[in-house]
């Protein structure tokens, strides 16, 4: 285990606990336990989710009412169409009922259901971070491992720099420079937005419209995260590389590169999963900054706006649905990480 | 590759499936973008004749802007009431030159009854972008929907509220009847909707508005795309004739500095809202040019005058000194705003006289009125001496035993709040005034600036053409009912009884001459009385392709703004410098651009792919 990766107690269990008496832990048991986790941290989220954004200052209505020459009438207007003239239990009771009903009320700005918007921004979030997490795994597993078998040479040196030194650049610094060198300088990439502001009619060009908007987007977010698998992957096959077993597989007289590939790299790569599963829930959430640099129409821009109305409901609502997608994918991490690691399933 | 994964049976189905899936990814992924470069060519060929547009003239404005609807009667961001103003034709439009009443849909008006009655000719054979005649009727449904509904008055109820009735005599003739009589010409500032459109739907208050809309302005607004693009089409049935650029389209970016960067690489022909940095940098350079308008917006330091409530409750945490004039006028005489406007602002900007910006010189209190004090520290001491304040052994003035000790609230994300600060403090430790400086966010700001738990705070405001509005949010009646603060719209939380009775009489004042003088009077009678020091009213900093486009006009005419005018000049008048010019960047990215990043990606892919083959092949020959 090395430390990037928050150890799962099971894997603590797994590793302090085997000496002791073998103690099968129920299938449904864990499953419930689990579940209950995620249902009280759930709870908690929603609970949250009402009242740490209720004690932000700023009024919203008066927010408006510093940009536009208002009347004390139509602000009387305003703040009874956001719900802000009820009492606070029962503007509290009406948030439960929308996040009960995944509606999660109507946003002060756009003045459509926040349900319906987080909806529409979803896809596009998905589609810049989901390639992002692909092409960084793969990437960084692939460098991890390659530098992890010979620690100390010159590839291992040069890709762990690299990877240690984007890693430790602010997102928002790399994603400007990337966006001045190539947008506003070579002109090799669109500087903003996910299609050109007329977008082709002929599906293929729009696949290719969209590519050439995600490049610099998806270069800036491999950037900033791929590192953290390469040192996973590298600490993890270092660990397995004086394992007996490759000592077995090298007495057969298999190449080293393929002791390598086909014996260690398999086993080394269960830290990495988990890592993975971890990071699936941040990765839409991580999204903010990225987003906001390339104007990428995507949730986490939409946070990035809503904090600024304060638009209250959009920003609850991206807050739950965020807070829900780490829960789940942690849960799934759990439960993933039980079927792949039998130490788990045996105490 | 005959047999590699064949020692691995052993169970561990798991892993092979990652195996597999990242192998099918890193496989996928080049053999997409192959097949996408094979078949680059015929795209190309294909976008030139599938786009309509390739022959319009497309003029992009980068924007940040919310947008909460395009609909007239509740949209309140700034963004879409600006379209809003190139969409609908106002009764009375907002001249270029100085903002002040000029022909809209009517090109004439008489006022009866001292005030009490306003009578518009409409112009001849006006017609709505679908060819139906514009009549009263349309004026006379707009007027009554907002008088009426009151889901309706969100956005302009204030404008109406004067309004006993809106009747229409004839096809060519709108006839208000006012409550009380009234200077500010009516028919200005509210966007006439089509009758004929509007009646036919069901719940008006929620109609988003958003594509094919049917207008009167210059443009007309075509389609809508939440926070990617406004697209808005030239109106061939305006009344001054369709405007020489086919198109006009907002592009979404959420970063400024992106707006910048898109301008440079001509994504965009115009930002606006540019930090000095970012104006600096574009200045000189090849094909933009960088305009520094004067603003219609004031920027001044608010003083908390003791503030009461309505009916005369003492509220907030305000300090008591300031309840002083002569401390207030101290504060004032020892701000050096001429050296503030030259560091802070970089000369960019007018100096103020009051809230009622220089760009409307009808009403803005002129820069040599007797009332205003220059920068005089000695002046600003004597005045606290006079007060009773006597100089302290730390240099602070005390008055029995109080020191006088202000706290100044500071927006945390403000360089120019910040940076004013720094000249502030010292400048006031010299003439024996403590300044505590608080730095916070905007939000907590304007939450205590509601509340009054300040001494002094920088403040400002977008000012319209008819000053108006702004005088009457200084009135006593605009001061909050609760000792929250709830209730009010006061800019300084100052009242002044006597300034309430002159505001009372331009109201009513028709001739123009005699309601200047007053609005003058009242300017400087607030000026003296100091309820906040106006420092400056800032210049608007924009940017255009000039190797693009040409011909926009300013508001005001002279030296003014192009974007967030009170009007529709700037734009307006925009066209293309050539023929070519404007096609160069047609289409948004050009497609060869697209082709690189393929031919970037396959390369970078293609790379890995090639050595992770290579090496599986050696593995198997040997």
């Amino acid at each position: 285990m090395t430390n990037t990766v928050p150890p799962t107690e099971e894997i603590l269990l797994a590793e302090t606990g085997s000496d002791k008496a073998p103690r099968r832990v129920s299938a449904l048991s864990y499953f419930l336990s689990k579940l209950g986790g995620a249902a009280v941290s759930m709870a908690m989220v929603i609970l949250l989710g009402f009242f740490a954004f209720k004690i932000l200052p700023g009024d919203p209505v008066a927010g408006i009412a510093r940009e536009r020459q208002l009347s004390p009438e139509q602000i009387a207007q305003l703040r009874s169409q956001m719900g802000l003239d009820k009492p606070l239990w029962q503007q509290f009771t009406d948030y439960l009922v929308n996040v009960f009903t995944l509606n999660f009320g109507e946003s002060y700005v756009y003045r459509t259901p926040v349900a319906e918007l987080i909806g529409d921004y979803f896809w596009n979030t998905i589609l810049l971070t989901g390639t992002s997490a692909v092409i960084a795994i793969t990437l960084g597993l692939w460098l991890g491992q390659k530098a992890g078998w010979r620690p100390g040479s010159l590839f291992d040196r040069i890709t762990s720099g690299m990877a240690l030194v984007l890693w430790s650049v602010p997102t928002f610094w790399l994603a400007l420079i990337l966006l001045m060198v190539f947008g506003g300088t070579l002109q090799w990439f669109p500087t903003g937005g996910m299609t050109s502001p007329d977008p082709p009619t002929d599906p293929l060009a729009l696949v290719l419209d969209v590519a050439a908007h995600m490049v610099l987007p998806v270069v800036t977010m491999v950037a900033v995260v791929y590192a953290q698998y390469v040192m996973v992957m590298r600490a993890s096959l270092m660990e397995e590389k004086s394992a007996d077993y490759l000592v077995t597989a090298r007495a057969k007289g298999l190449r080293d590169d393929l002791v390598r590939r086909r014996h260690a790299v398999p086993n080394a790569l269960l830290p990495a999963v988990t890592l993975m599963f971890l990071h699936i829930g941040g990765l839409i959430a991580g999204a903010v900054t990225v987003e906001t640099v390339f104007s990428w129409p995507g949730l986490g821009k939409l946070t990035f706006e809503a904090i600024s109305g304060p638009d209250l409901p959009l920003l609850q609502g991206t807050f739950v649905v965020f807070s829900a997608v780490i829960i789940a994918t942690n849960l799934i991490a759990d439960l993933i990480y039980r079927r792949l690691d039998p130490r788990v399933r045996r105490g | 590759m005959k047999g590699t994964l064949m020692p691995h049976r052993s169970g561990r189905r798991a892993r092979r499936t990652l195996a597999v899936v990242a192998a099918a990814a890193l496989i996928a992924l080049p053999v997409g973008a192959a097949h996408a470069t094979d078949t680059a060519p015929a795209v190309v060929a294909a976008e030139a004749t599938a786009t309509p547009e390739a022959d319009a003239t497309t003029f992009r404005i980068a924007t940040s802007g919310f947008v909460d609807t395009f609909n007239p009667f509740v949209s309140i961001y700034l963004l879409p009431t600006n379209t809003i103003r190139y969409v609908y034709e106002y009764l009375v439009q907002n001249s270029a030159e100085d903002g002040s009443p000029t022909k809209g849909l009517a090109d004439d008006w008489e006022v009866e009854d001292d005030g009490m009655t306003w009578v518009y000719t409409l112009q001849d054979d006006l017609l709505w972008s679908d060819d139906e005649p514009i009549t009263s009727a349309d004026v006379v449904y707009t007027y009554e929907q907002m008088m009426t509904v009151p889901e309706l008055s969100v956005a302009n109820g204030n404008l109406v509220s004067n309004f006993e009735s809106v009747e229409a005599p004839d096809d060519k003739t709108v006839v208000i009847r006012l409550k009380t009589p009234q200077a500010p010409n009516p028919g200005t500032e509210v966007p006439i909707v089509p009758k004929h459109i509007w009646e036919e739907i069901d719940d008006p208050a929620t109609y988003a508005n958003d594509t094919d809309v049917v207008g009167s302005g210059p443009y007309v607004l075509e389609s809508y795309s939440a926070n990617q693009s406004i697209t808005l089409r030239a109106n061939p049935n305006f009344w001054q004739g369709a405007p020489k650029v086919d198109r006009i389209q907002y592009v979404y970016y959420t970063n400024s500095d992106a707006q910048v960067q898109a301008l440079r690489a001509g994504e965009v022909d115009f930002v606006s809202g540019l930090t000095p940095t970012q104006f600096q940098a574009l200045d000189g350079v090849e094909g933009i040019t960088a305009h520094s308008g004067e603003g219609r917006r004031y920027h001044s330091i608010s003083i908390n005058v003791g503030t009461v409530t309505r009916d005369g409750q003492p509220y907030g945490t305000g300090n008591e000194a300031l309840k002083d004039v002569n401390v207030r006028q101290a504060l004032r005489l020892g701000t050096d705003t001429e050296t503030l406007l030259e560091r802070v602002m970089e000369g960019r900007a007018t100096p103020a006289t009051s809230f009622i910006p220089a760009s409307f010189p009808k009403w803005a209190l002129p820069a040599d009125d007797d009332v205003i004090m220059a920068y005089d520290p000695e002046a600003a001491m004597a005045k606290l001496d006079e007060a009773g304040w006597v100089v302290g052994a730390s240099g602070i003035r005390e008055k029995d035993g109080t020191p006088l000790q202000l706290r100044l609230l500071v927006d945390a994300d403000d360089i120019i709040e910040q940076s004013i600060s720094e000249y502030f403090v010292p400048w006031m430790q010299e003439i024996g005034v403590g300044i505590t400086v608080e730095s916070t966010d905007g939000d907590t700001i304007s939450d205590r600036a509601v509340k009054a738990d300040y001494d002094m705070y920088f403040s400002g405001w977008s000012v319209n053409p008819d000053p108006d509005y702004q005088l009457g949010i200084n009135l006593c009646s605009t001061l909050p009912t609760g000792t929250d603060g709830s209730g009010g719209t006061s800019q300084d939380g100052y009242c002044n009884p006597e300034f309430d009775a002159m505001y009372a009489e331009q109201r009513s004042e028709l001739d123009e001459e005699a309601r200047q003088q007053i609005v003058h009077d009242m300017l400087a009678m607030n000026y003296t009385d100091t309820a906040q020091i106006a420092t400056w009213y800032p210049n608007s900093l924009e940017a255009y392709r000039s190797d693009r486009f040409t011909g926009f006009t300013l508001q005001p005419k002279d030296g003014g703004i192009i974007a967030s005018q009170a009007g529709y000049w700037g734009f307006l008048t925009v066209e293309p410098v050539s023929a070519e010019a404007a096609q160069a960047e047609e289409g948004g990215v050009p497609t060869g651009l697209i082709v690189t990043g393929v031919i970037v990606a396959v390369l970078v892919i293609g790379g890995i792919v090639f050595v992770l083959l290579r090496r599986r092949k050696m593995a198997d020959v040997e």
